[in-house]
């Protein structure tokens, strides 16, 4: 099976999130990027499917500035990512999710495919919109929050569930599509040292930026807002959990108001 | 922009499902009585997309066909685009469920819009649309400004309030499949398994959300959270000690690698508070803690705590929410 997998650099978790200057975005300076989380579980899936069905490739595409890409690229090639292509962006463009599903798509379609994985949605916009647009961007189906994905080589047929507000469905479907991920590992394989090392040798291949379709709709951050710190929680003081659970009940009903 | 909006509709139960009630709720208040234009697509659509007209939209477009039971979203962004073109939208909303995050993300290609997901307030000024939308698991908001000439939003569940009823008498104009390409039928959805009836709230869905961590010590104790939740009518949530552990499926898992959750109170029980199970819940409005460390950090995120020995507090508080309630 032919498999790419598409991959995005996105602010730790752990990072401290300020405003840039002009109000208008997350300030990168001194930001550490790191592979998205339902990405790296991509990626993992990716590796666990080429290594239940023999023959299989596993390419991996991203797109954006130097150097967190080449980083999040060299990441799954360590981990054991066959070949990586690299989208790159015109200086000074703001990423909006369906440009880069576009930058995306003239990444795979550089590469013969079957399957496209990708992570449900990145943890810094949250959109969730990749999936869906590649899929329409290569006219394949697409399919998002999906758990369980397996291959049925008696029927040539992907077989899944989708875990959606209905419940959870169980699906299958045939070749070529986009599967977008919201299985999580909690414990991806990591990267050995001596394929970390051989990753930083290897070549990415690149391709070049391309503006948008004239006609297209896009989106612009204009402001980027930090809520007011919260300033700890108020500690109930008691004498018996009785009394805690009434005083409790009393707080959410009368001042935060959030009682059923 | 012609300033007519599509709301795409989605049903629960046999009627209009209560996302799409807070969709009509906005397009009336951006496009006006007369700028609304509802959609419906689905078995027997016919008869809910007559809904529509109780909550004030008079036109509708309904595709009533047995083949959309499953379809996939690029059959339904097949079928919008063309509903939105014969009307002259320039706006397409849905409910922010996972219906309408994929519809709106094959239109921003096949109907070149601006797209934006988890919106929490649309303002259009002149021509300008903007949303404003939660990032970073609920550590910031952004304001996205659409450009071009076609937008699609999908709004976040709960956050803006239904359309009352205002009925007006409707006319539903009938829309074929037969344009949709034949590949895109090739998929099958086998089975849904419906969550049981009774059985609460769904996570994403949930307006109070109780969930437990390592503090609850056993699987054999996790019946304590879930009587809590029950007594508060509220979705069972687990932080990954507790889903790596086994005591309860991943499926309960809020935070990074989970669920991320954002319902009006959310009480955590027995969780320390970890970065990754903080970004799937600190942008819920109320939250409350309790735990036997007072210097765990879910503290610094809570509006309420209590430091106490849980299985002496929450069976008690358990019993007064149900005294309070009246169950």
């Amino acid at each position: 099976m032919e498999i790419v997998v598409c991959v995005k650099p996105v602010p730790d978790a752990e990072t401290r999130l300020r405003s840039s200057p002009d109000g208008t975005t997350l300030d990168i300076e001194a930001v550490k990027f790191v592979l998205a989380g339902y990405d790296e579980s991509a990626v993992e899936q990716a590796l666990l499917l080429k290594e239940s069905i023999p023959g299989s490739k596993v390419r991996v595409v991203s797109v954006g500035p130097p150097p967190r890409t080449e980083e999040v690229l060299r990441a799954s090639l360590a981990l054991g990512c066959d070949l990586a292509t690299w989208v790159e962006t015109a200086p000074g463009v703001a990423p909006d999710p369906v440009s880069t599903a576009r930058a995306l798509a003239r990444g795979v379609a550089t590469l013969p495919y079957d399957l496209v994985l990708c992570g449900k949605q990145a943890g810094d916009d949250e959109a969730g919109v990749v999936g869906g647009a590649l899929g329409e961007l290569l006219s394949v189906p697409d399919f998002s929050a999906v758990l369980d994905l397996r291959w049925d080589p008696a029927t040539s047929r992907l077989r899944f569930q989708r875990s959606t507000e209905a419940g959870v469905e169980k699906w299958e479907a045939p070749l070529p599509c986009v599967v977008a991920l919201q299985q999580a590992w909690n414990d991806p394989r990591t990267a050995k040292l001596p394929a970390i090392l051989k990753s930083r040798k290897m070549t990415i291949g690149k391709v070049p930026p391309e503006p948008a379709p004239a006609s297209s709709g896009s989106t612009r951050s204009t402001k980027f807002e930090l809520p007011p710190a919260r300033t700890g929680a108020k500690l109930i003081d008691y004498k018996t959990p009785e009394e805690a659970a009434q005083k409790l009940v009393k707080l959410l009903k009368e001042e935060a108001k959030v009682f059923p | 922009m012609t300033g007519i909006t599509l709301v795409v509709g989605e049903l629960h139960d046999g009627n209009l499902s209560d996302a799409t009630r807070e969709v009509v709720g906005v397009a009336l208040q951006l496009s006006g009585k007369e700028g609304v234009v509802g959609f419906l697509a689905g078995t027997s659509a016919r008869s809910p997309a007559a809904g529509f007209g109780r909550l004030g939209v008079a036109r509708s477009i309904v595709v009533d066909d047995v083949r959309l039971d499953g379809a996939v979203s690029a059959v339904v962004a097949h079928l919008v685009v063309q509903a939105a073109d014969s009307v002259g939208a320039d706006l397409v909303l849905v409910g922010g469920t996972t219906f309408g995050r994929d519809l709106v993300a094959r239109l921003g290609v096949r109907w070149n819009a601006a797209v934006a997901t988890e919106a929490t307030a649309l303002t259009r000024t002149g021509t300008t649309l903007e949303v404003r939308r939660p990032i970073f698991g609920g550590r910031a908001t952004e304001t996205r400004r659409m450009e071009g000439g076609h937008a699609a939003v999908a709004l976040r569940p709960h956050a803006f309030p239904p359309a009352s009823e205002s009925p007006v008498p409707a006319t539903l104009t009938p829309l074929s499949i037969a344009g949709v390409p034949e590949a895109f039928w090739a998929p099958k959805r086998l089975s849904v398994e419906v969550a049981p009836r009774g059985a609460g709230p769904t996570l994403g869905d949930a307006s109070i959300v109780v969930s437990g961590g390592r503090g609850v010590r056993s699987a054999e104790n996790f019946p304590l959270v879930e009587e809590l939740a029950a007594s508060l009518g509220a979705a069972v949530g687990a932080s990954r000690a507790v889903t790596d552990a086994g005591w309860r499926p991943a499926s309960y898992q809020v935070g990074q690698t989970g669920k991320a959750v954002s319902p009006q109170l959310y009480v955590a029980v027995g969780i320390s508070g970890a970065i990754q199970h903080l970004v799937g819940m600190v942008s819920s409005r109320v939250i409350v803690a309790i735990n036997s460390d007072a210097s765990a950090p879910i503290f610094k995120v809570a509006d309420y705590g209590i430091v106490g020995d849980l299985f002496q507090i929450v069976p008690a508080l358990t019993n007064e929410i149900k005294r309070a309630r009246g169950l």
